[in-house]
């Protein structure tokens, strides 16, 4: 427990734990219900950390962010998952929670940086200060509470608005066990509807039982490494080209505006 | 001995009977040799036999001597019995008589009580009239009754004096209560004090608590109102004015601490410890409401929400322009916009604010700690007993405008940061010779912006509000100030004059004849320079930044968790990424550089080699290697490029130009070499020059660049062969020998320049 605990250990760690190793693609929640399409890592994923020498550069960091209305379980989505933990009683978090998930995806070591931001409006700028180069966005909301639904598109807004590269979004509803699998169905069909306008992959998970949050992170991991690795084979190539052709502006250009296209493709 | 089987057989013939007779005769003698074997022992066995005869009687004596132990032993454990029954006994009735004897002191003290009681509530003498209550209250009522009614006498007296004392009891609360209340309207110190140490003795230690929480609380409201009425009395010219309210603020919490400081000690010894809980729940309410109002008028008075309006406003309009321009954009609105110099004095009281609130919880938090470990001994309650604290002080109205406040502070340093660089940026000024000065004065304004903001932010004591603020610097760094330093560099060394002496030259010119204004081009020359500088100085100062920010931090925030450690790590690694981007930018611009002020220049050097046959007599040679003409001319040309720049750009960077020049020249060089045709001697008069080169380029910078020489001198080496088997003393695959940088087809090439390697020669060689 005290290990778990420590994020300075997490990172110092050899290996990942037996359930953090990741080596095949994790499925979405529902294949109807996000844009990511693949089925696999990307071919040149696979290739480059196939490879005995890796032109990746140090371990690799991705950055995700947990976003949210005010109780709608950001905070116990991730201790269920990193702590292995459910407290009923609710406590507010303040300013941002912090937590390191080392993971063995392909054999290659990755980490996954989990910033937990409270939902109350007094604590918006810290949190935002988050918002910037986060590789995953997920917004969460309350299956429970239709209210939190109505506020994801504006959470979402913020975020994206301090990020230059897009990054992978999910929409989470929270606490599945509390509905019944009829009014479930209903609110799926919203939250779904609007995941597919928001561009986002939609989960909906239980912290309390543990539904589906293993397989959330899971998925998680697996889509930032193989976004993460795939922009940095990009930028190797591109600043290459740049000691190459000296009097052309458009690598660093292009690198902005750069979308991953192994992400976006069929 | 029965082993011997006779077979009718075998007796038939004398032979037969013979061997019988001999296995019989050897059976014999086996059975002999056994027989006597146990005659030998018999004499040991009879002896044995003996010795257990004599030791016969003795047995029998053990055996009566354990059988009177064990009758013995029998006797003492009932003996043992018994006198412990008795002592049991005994103990009973001592135990008894003992109660009996307190129940008698106690039905004496009843009386004497019940006396004391009258005589001290006549005399008003709280103290005695409680103490004797206090001495009722510790008795067991009920059993005094029914000793009372056992003993069949004076049963009457003592439900009288039970009665009385009740009575007297009540009387005294009313009286001590409306007493403490008389008291406390009178403001009289010592009758409340006086009256609060008579409430546990009368079994009202909550009651006393509240009532007296009640009393420090009026006491704290007043003193705030008194300290809020001066604070907004204080003229604006008062040293003090700009941090006034930070300055009450810190007055409540002082005076909060002092009430806990001074009445701790009474509550401890007259309540017991462990009951500091209660009043300090009761003091953050009162807190609570008193801060409130001073943060209340705070906020009036320095129109802290106006403030954030604008710069809200400030933010959609930034969020919005960010996708089309950048610092440079955005002009509208500019003139009623705030000042972010303004806004550094109410930046730093936010501070202030913040840190003693912190300061004061801390103190709060370290006080019931140390109370309730004293006055809680079991584990459990004590967690429990923190538990509540936190929760009280995490959902304390003081907290939660603490918080309010640092996410304004946020907000307002955000601004306050984004627009002072902007500032930094428009103003930014060129030393006119980059000699003096090789950056522009904005890296430094910048950095200076930069360290203060984060500064600050460690000042409020909060490490969520220094991260936040270390991640709009990194934002910043990265996205507005990096992207000015890009657009200049993205302009380019414009390349009017063939080099920087010249642009000189004429600037200095001009300034003379009093046209002060340099030319565009020449300007534009000088502010690429000073940025290409500017972004490697910048990389430098994030370095030092962060290693003295790391430090200041760990000072300023002691007891930070490993997960807060953590967590400002992180966001201090920010900086790496701007590391990178200014890094990427230093490179962007030397291949700017290097497109328009070197490969240009450089190539018509380099080309003179080929005006120059390397086909030599001797006469030419001796002629030749006394001038070097090529060699000398490309060296000084070199010379002159590099020492115009030399003084305009930071170490740094002048090592990547010499090195970017290096890899021209050499580049440029086999070029040249592999247009022309060499003999033997000109392959001499070619390695000679290859080393003044490399000479002279080695010399020019602090870094190893000989490496990038290697190819060149490898070629030379080619050149300059007696004969074309040579080469195979060279070519080895042995360690130690030269690690070639040419291919084989290459080095076959280049020996193909040699007029007097003849080609089957050459192709005889094996590589």
């Amino acid at each position: 427990m005290l290990e778990s605990r420590s994020a300075v250990l997490k990172l110092m760690q050899n290996q990942a734990c037996k359930d953090r190793c990741i080596d095949r693609f994790p499925p979405p929640f529902s294949r109807q219900f996000t844009p990511y399409r693949q089925h696999d890592f990307s071919s040149a994923v696979r290739e480059v950390c196939s490879s005995p020498r890796q032109p990746l550069s140090g371990l690799k960091i991705s950055k995700a962010i947990f976003l949210g209305d005010v109780a709608v379980g950001k905070t116990s989505l991730v201790n269920r998952y990193c702590h292995k933990v459910f407290d009923r009683n609710y406590k507010a978090t303040i300013g941002v929670d912090f937590e390191v998930e080392r993971f063995d995806i392909i054999k290659i070591p990755f980490n996954l940086q989990i910033w937990d931001t409270a939902g109350q409006e007094r604590f918006k700028c810290i949190a935002s200060s988050y918002y910037r180069g986060a590789q995953v966005v997920a917004v969460l909301f309350d299956l429970s509470n239709m209210y939190s639904l109505s506020h994801c598109a504006q959470w979402l807004e913020e975020a994206l608005a301090c990020n230059t590269l897009q990054p992978i979004i999910f929409l989470i509803g929270t606490k599945r066990d509390l509905l019944s699998s009829s009014a479930y169905k209903h609110v799926e069909e919203k939250a779904a509807c609007l995941a597919k306008q928001l561009g986002a992959e939609y989960w909906a998970v239980s912290s309390r039982t543990g539904d589906g949050v293993h397989e959330l992170f899971q998925r998680m991991a697996a889509l930032a490494f193989d976004m993460s690795v795939l922009r940095d084979l990009n930028t190797l190539n591109t600043t290459v080209s740049i000691g190459s052709q000296p009097l052309s502006v458009k690598p660093t250009q292009k690198k902005e505006n750069f979308k991953c296209n192994g992400l976006h493709c069929q | 001995m029965m082993s011997i089987k006779l077979n009718p057989q075998e007796l038939r013939n004398s032979d037969g009977i013979q061997k019988v007779c001999e296995k019989i005769a050897s059976e014999e003698e086996n059975v002999e040799k056994q027989l006597e074997t146990l005659l030998a022992r018999q004499c040991h066995l009879e002896a044995k036999l003996r010795s257990v005869t004599k030791a016969l009687p003795n047995l029998q004596i053990v055996k009566t001597d354990a059988q009177q132990l064990s009758q013995m032993i029998a006797h003492t454990s009932t003996l043992a019995e018994n006198v412990s029954a008795k002592v049991r006994k005994l103990d009973d009735a001592r135990s008894r008589v003992s109660e009996c004897q307190q129940r008698v002191h106690d039905l004496l003290d009843l009386q004497l009580c019940s006396e004391g009681v009258k005589l001290a509530l006549q005399e008003e003498d709280y103290e005695k009239g409680a103490a004797h209550v206090h001495r009722f209250l510790s008795m067991d009522q009920t059993l005094l009754r029914q000793t009372a009614d056992d003993v069949q006498q004076d049963c009457t007296a003592v439900t009288n004096s039970f009665s009385l004392l009740h009575k007297a009891a009540e009387l005294l609360q009313t009286e001590v209560t409306s007493r403490f209340d008389e008291a406390v309207r009178a403001d009289d110190l010592a009758s409340v004090e006086r009256f609060f140490k008579i409430f546990p003795l009368l079994g009202l230690q909550d009651q006393g608590l509240s009532k007296f929480s009640i009393f420090l609380c009026s006491k704290l409201q007043e003193t705030a109102r008194k300290n809020l009425k001066s604070a907004l009395e204080t003229r604006s010219a008062d040293k003090r004015a700009s941090v006034i309210y930070a300055d009450t603020l810190t007055l409540l919490f002082e005076g909060i601490a002092r009430i806990i400081e001074i009445h701790q000690p009474l509550i401890e010894s007259y309540y017991g410890p462990g009951r500091l809980l209660t009043v300090v729940n009761a003091l953050q309410e009162e807190c609570d409401r008193q801060s409130k109002l001073v943060m209340n008028e705070f906020r009036k008075h320095r129109q802290l929400d106006s403030a954030l309006a604008q710069i809200a406003d400030w933010l959609r309009n930034a969020s919005s322009s960010a996708s089309s321009s950048n610092l440079s954009g955005a002009a509208t609105a500019q003139q009623n916009r705030t000042d972010p110099k303004n806004l550094d004095l109410l930046l730093g009281e936010l501070t202030i604010m913040h840190a003693r609130a912190e300061m004061y919880v801390r103190f709060i938090r370290r006080r019931v700690q140390n109370d309730v470990e004293v006055g809680v001994p079991a584990e459990i309650t004590r967690e429990l007993l923190m538990d509540k604290l936190e929760t009280m002080l995490r959902s304390s109205g003081l907290c939660h405008s603490m918080q309010a406040l640092l996410g304004n502070y946020l907000q307002l340093e955000h601004y306050f940061m984004a627009e002072s660089v902007k500032k930094a940026v428009s103003m930014d000024q060129l030393e006119d010779n980059l000699q003096i000065q090789q950056t522009s004065s904005m890296v430094d304004d910048v950095f200076f912006i930069v360290r203060k903001c984060i500064r600050r932010a460690i000042s409020s004591s909060s490490l969520d509000g220094v991260c936040a603020v270390l991640n709009n610097a990194c934002s910043l760094l990265e996205a507005d100030y990096c992207s000015v330093l890009r657009s200049q560099l993205r302009q380019g060394y414009m390349s009017g004059y063939l080099d920087l002496t010249q642009a000189y030259n004429a600037l200095q010119s001009s300034l003379q004849q009093g046209r002060l204004q340099a030319s565009d081009s020449e300007k534009a020359r000088l502010k690429f320079l000073a940025y290409l500088n500017n972004a490697d100085v910048s990389t430098e100062y994030i370095a030092t930044l962060r290693l003295s920010l790391g430090e200041e931090m760990a000072a300023a925030l002691p007891g930070m968790t490993d997960r807060d450690r953590a967590k400002l790590e992180s966001c201090l690694s920010g900086m790496g990424g701007v590391t990178a981007s200014l890094r990427a930018l230093v490179e962007y611009g030397m291949s700017q550089l290097s497109a328009s002020a070197i490969k240009p220049r450089v190539s018509p050097w380099v080309d003179a080699f080929l005006n120059v046959s390397h086909i030599l007599t001797e006469e030419e040679f001796s002629g030749y290697e006394a001038n070097e003409p090529f060699v000398r001319n490309l060296v000084a040309n070199l010379d002159s490029l590099l020492s115009s720049f030399k003084p305009s750009l930071t170490p740094t960077n002048y090592d990547t130009l010499v090195s970017i020049l290096a890899t021209e020249v050499t580049h440029q060089m086999e070029k040249v070499i592999a247009k022309s045709s060499f003999n033997r001697l000109g392959g001499l008069v070619l390695d000679k020059e290859v080393r003044v080169l490399v000479g002279y380029l080695t010399n020019a910078t602090s870094w190893s660049i000989r490496d990038k020489f290697a190819r060149l001198t490898q070629i030379a080496t080619v050149l300059n062969l007696e004969r074309a088997s040579e080469i195979s003393d060279y070519w080895s695959s042995e360690p130690g020998a030269i690690a070639w940088r040419l291919t084989s087809a290459e080095i076959r090439h280049f020996m193909t320049l040699r007029t007097d390697f003849r080609s089957e020669d050459i192709k005889r060689i094996k590589l």
